[in-house]
């Protein structure tokens, strides 16, 4: 039989999300009746997903693994182990010579990585600055279950257009000649046309945000629906001040909720490459846009190297969010 | 009784205060949008930025016909059975895995790694690697099989982690009095915990779907020789960009809404019949 | 009559792209249906090809497919998306509708083989643009990845210095490339690439978002300019390349560049939406921006324009029947149909005697011979496109081909080119 985490003192139970009818007696007592089943081996639930990961996913990253140890040539690789191409990634040319104006600078390709990472922080935050107060109010002010997915799924619905269409109407929206200039031209707010709203970071931090802030409401939501109320309002019967009962009940329960969301955000962040082309009109480059450029034109061990820099960052950012919160503890 | 009301008062006032953010916040993710909305109905001679060239539903006729680049409909149907297909795997692979993570077992936490590097390989080189294995077993890819591979991949990850979020907490005291009163592992699954979980089921879900559909990196070179719905798009780039592509956003985005609705009307009805 | 019955795995797999048909006309699909005959009748054999928006249209292969009565599928793809397809799934198609500037990528990797000009029949009459780097006796040869450095080939495969019977690719469409502006925002009239850094247009100047031809670009400026001299702009050295993107990022901390734009479809927008002023710019782009009611100029910069060429490669795993009906395809291509439909487009095809017999006088006029339209003009797709009286920028065909300052190129020094224009972007 299945072992499971320690049943809680508390018996009563507490619907998941709103108010959710419990199984009504008689549903128990038929459960009594069926006859037993097998138990059900851990190992059987991921043995599906498992094969499929190792198919699609470790084999070709060994690949990957793989040619970033092979040598560039043109038009493709040859098999070898060499280290040169992590050491482009890492080094200047002139890195050992005092002479050199690159003497002990490091590449490129650091920086870049280092510049993704700084930016993904910062729009992290923004993100959850955004998304906080939203999953907020669809877990607790909205209080029927139907209303807080509905709510939940208007959110969502520009994700069902292609990002590739979204991306062409930023133009027409930001643009010098655009609505967002035009509105704020008729109320008077500026009174000539500013190209500061795209092509610039601050349009780019937006979009950016625009972009991939319901990916952390939702887990946000889901953390925040399963507080029971009645701890809420027992509190607050005992004297407690909203301000309070935020910060000793709810924001301590919802963390592993938002590490949660920061782990989809500084993931998708980090391997950004569209929007940085498409909002900022290319005026930065990120690893992701780094991995295409050389991508594009064949060197793929580079391409590898620089992928595999990316995912050691994002796999030690993931590492730390859960270190800080471990979402696993309380299975 | 004062303190009562009084407290009433201030809960409608934040809720007040909530719901007007929450608009806000709407017209904040459907910003570019905006513009979308009524340059689909750009004039036949106009393109995809300001100012209208007249006022015309052209571009949403164009919608029906054959595209002169690339297969506008027929990408556009195999992206969405991709997207679903992905969505029923994505929702299946994270229920069971989140359930097999409720305890500890050997190798969870290589196997919580492996499941997130699927969140992290750069598309492009994900698609080269499986390429190149496929090329030398002699496997020709295709969006189907190749490509549902690597969508799976990719959006297993969020299902899994909403899943994780799901079962971070949960009281399995319902479940442990099923099990005392002799119900078995799969009837109690399916009485007791699926019921609870099953937002969250969905949730995870959609994730793969909205993920699947919107995916373009990890697909260039394993869709084989038919275009899902993003490539055909990323082609339709290297000439002009016509208005099209914004009745298409128009049309996905209202037809989104209807789906809600039913939604909401079908979970009502149900809910009540319940009852 | 045939019971609609549930799709299987292998129809929904080809005939997906089938169902546009129904969606269009429903009636007659619903016809053929009833009497169980296709629309279309294809010849035995099945050509897969890939390539970008520019030659792979759905007109096009269509009816190729009606003329050589083989079934000829499309596949558009974006930029990195065809070169990764090319390199590594050559059997995933049998015709490959590439570049000569990607050929220092694709004759080694061997991913195509080598076309006999025997088996093509038109090839006596394909321009000396590709064969010999001239269009004319008095053309100058061009720097960079000019066709002609790349066409010829042994029978195995590998390079041949002068003219063989084995070409790596059958010369296509091609066009020369510059900068377009709009004449109400710059005020004057452009005629050197040197306006692209001139400090009047300061935040209204896009380049394209790619460093092979950014650079090539930025350096016809610089050098039109007299701030740098180049050997060879189609192979630039590390000190030509360093000195060049650090002027590039001098001027990008200036404010200098509005964006760098990635796809045809973006610089248009940008002009359109009068984000930019000057840009570098391809030629049926300033067509579409005129196109949408923005006056838009194609410069013809004395210092010359940026060629590039493409043109039909074959699989190297291409055999036998199959074999046939590529080449059969090739020649298609070389027959004016295609050459006067690209035509309309702006570009221009290797054998342009075949095109003339399917272009109007009009048409041939304007398109080819730079004069003044004699009356409305419209796309291959039936918009109006060119007024009454408007004349092509840049002149004619020859007028344009003959000073070729630069080709499209792929430079030894790639990977270094990519690693300092990716320090300029983030400058």
């Amino acid at each position: 039989m299945l072992q499971t985490a320690p049943p809680h003192a508390k018996r009563h139970h507490s619907g998941l999300i709103g108010d959710q009818p419990a199984p009504p007696a008689q549903d128990i007592a038929r459960l009594k009746k069926s006859k037993r089943d097998q138990a059900i081996h851990p190992g059987w639930l991921v043995a599906p997903a498992s094969l499929w990961l190792i198919v699609f996913l470790v084999v070709p990253l060994i690949g990957i693994v793989v040619f970033s140890f092979w040598t560039p040539i043109r038009g493709g690789m040859t098999p070898d182990f060499t280290l040169i191409n992590f050491g482009n990634f890492f080094r200047q040319e002139g890195f050992f010579d005092p002479e050199h104006r690159n003497f002990l600078k490091l590449g490129i390709f650091v920086t870049t990585l280092w510049t993704t990472f700084r930016f993904t922080i910062t729009v992290m935050a923004v993100c959850l600055i955004i998304g906080y107060p939203i999953a907020f109010f669809l877990a607790m002010q909205v209080k029927n279950f139907k209303w807080q997915l509905a709510l939940f799924l208007v959110a969502m619905v520009p994700f069902w257009t292609s990002y590739l269409i979204r991306a062409v109407a930023w133009l027409p929206m930001l643009g010098r000649r655009g609505l967002f200039n035009k509105m704020l031209m008729n109320l008077g707010v500026i009174d000539k046309p500013s190209s500061f709203f795209l092509y610039s970071e601050f349009g780019y931090t937006m979009a950016l945000a625009q972009l991939y802030v319901v990916l952390c409401i939702g887990p946000i939501f889901f953390s925040l629906a399963k507080i029971d109320k009645d701890i809420l309002e027992a509190a607050r019967d005992m004297g407690a001040s909203s301000y309070q009962v935020f910060r000793e009940i709810i924001l301590p329960l919802s963390l592993p909720g938002v590490a949660i969301g920061m782990i989809f955000l500084f993931v998708m962040l980090m391997g950004e490459f569209a929007t940085a082309v498409v909002v900022y009109g290319g005026k930065t480059s990120t690893t992701g846009t780094v991995i295409l450029n050389y991508y594009a034109t064949a060197n793929y061990p580079f391409a590898a190297v620089n992928a595999i820099m990316l995912m050691l960052a994002m796999m030690i950012g993931v590492f730390f969010i859960l270190r800080v919160v471990d979402i696993r503890k309380e299975l | 009784m004062a303190r009562w009301t009084r407290r009433r008062t201030k809960a409608l006032a934040v809720k007040t205060g909530f719901s007007v953010y929450y608009v806000l916040f709407i017209i904040f993710i459907f910003g570019p949008m905006i513009a979308m909305f009524a340059l689909s109905f750009q004039g036949r001679r106009g393109g995809t930025s300001f100012p209208m060239r007249g006022f015309s539903t052209y571009w949403w006729e164009k919608l029906l016909e054959p595209s002169s680049i690339g297969d506008l409909q027929g990408a556009l149907a195999r992206s969405l059975i991709l997207a679903l297909v992905v969505m029923v795997i994505t929702a299946l692979f994270s229920t069971m895995l989140a359930m097999a993570f409720r305890r500890k077992f050997r190798g969870s936490n290589l196997l919580f790694y492996t499941i997130m590097l699927g969140l992290m390989v750069p598309g492009v080189l994900l698609s080269l690697g499986l390429a190149t294995l496929m090329r030398q077993i002699g496997i020709p890819p295709a969006w189907w099989s190749s490509g549902l591979g690597v969508h799976v991949v990719w959006t297993l990850p969020f299902g899994f982690l909403v899943m994780m979020a799901v079962f971070n907490r949960f009281d399995s005291s319902l479940e442990e009095a099923a099990r005392d009163m002799g119900a078995g592992e799969w009837t109690v699954f399916r009485e007791i915990t699926l019921p609870l979980i099953l937002p969250g089921i969905v949730a995870a879900g959609l994730f793969g779907f909205t993920l699947s559909y919107d995916e373009f990196a990890r697909t260039t070179l394993l869709s084989g020789e038919y275009n899902t719905l993003p490539l055909d798009i990323n082609a339709s780039m290297t000439q002009r960009i016509r208005p099209t592509l914004f009745a298409l956003g128009t049309a996905s985005t209202i037809f989104s809404f209807c789906l809600i609705g039913l939604f909401i009307v079908v979970y009502t009805i149900l809910y009540r019949r319940s009852r | 009559m045939t019971m609609p019955r549930k799709p299987t795995l292998h129809e929904m797999k080809t005939g997906l792209s089938r169902r546009r048909f129904v969606l269009t006309t429903a009636g007659a699909a619903a016809a053929g249906t009833m009497t169980g005959a296709p629309a279309i009748v294809y010849g035995a054999e099945s050509i897969r090809t890939i390539g970008l928006g520019v030659s792979i249209i759905n007109e096009i292969q269509s009816k190729a497919s009606k003329d050589t009565g083989d079934r000829i599928r499309g596949q558009a793809l974006g930029y990195g998306a065809m070169i990764g397809k090319m390199l590594n799934q050559n059997d995933q198609y049998e015709v490959a509708e590439g570049y000569f500037n990607d050929m220092d990528l694709m004759i080694p990797a061997k991913v195509w083989q080598p076309i006999d000009t025997k088996r093509i029949k038109n090839w006596d009459k394909v321009s000396n643009l590709t064969k010999t780097g001239r269009l004319t006796a008095g053309s100058s040869l061009g720097q960079g990845d000019a066709p002609f450095r790349h066409l010829w080939l042994n029978k195995d495969g590998s390079r041949a210095s002068g003219p063989t019977q084995y070409i790596s690719m059958l010369p296509g469409w091609h066009n020369a490339d510059s900068i377009g502006y709009n004449p109400e925002e710059t005020g004057r009239k452009i005629e050197s690439w040197a306006e692209l850094f001139s400090p009047d247009f300061k935040g209204k100047v896009a380049l394209v978002n790619a460093p092979q031809i950014g650079t090539m670009d930025a350096a016809m400026a610089v050098e039109a300019m007299g701030l740098m001299k180049f050997g060879n702009k189609g192979d630039m050295t590390r000190a030509e390349i360093d000195q060049l993107v650090n002027f590039l990022i001098k001027k990008k901390k200036e404010g200098h560049f509005r964006a760098f734009w990635e796809t045809f479809g973006q610089s248009v927008n940008l002009m359109v939406s009068g984000e930019v002023a000057i840009q570098s710019m391809w030629s049926p782009a300033v067509t579409a921006v005129k196109a949408e009611g923005v006056p838009c100029i194609y410069a013809a910069p004395k210092e010359g324009m940026r060629g590039w060429h493409g043109g039909c490669a074959i699989s190297a795993k291409v055999t036998g029947k199959q074999l046939d009906a590529a080449y059969e395809y090739l020649n298609w291509w070389l027959d004016g149909w295609a050459g006067a439909f690209v035509a309309r487009q702006g570009y221009y095809m290797s054998v342009w005697s075949n095109v003339k017999d399917h272009l109007s006088q009009e048409e041939w006029d304007f398109w080819y011979l730079g004069k003044p339209a004699a009356k409305e003009l419209s796309d291959p797709f039936g918009t109006p496109i060119v007024k009454k009286g408007e004349v092509r920028d840049g002149g004619s065909y020859e007028a344009r081909f003959k000073n070729i300052a630069v080709w499209n190129s792929l430079m030894k020094e790639n990977d270094y080119l990519v690693k300092r224009w990716t320090e300029f972007l983030s400058a």
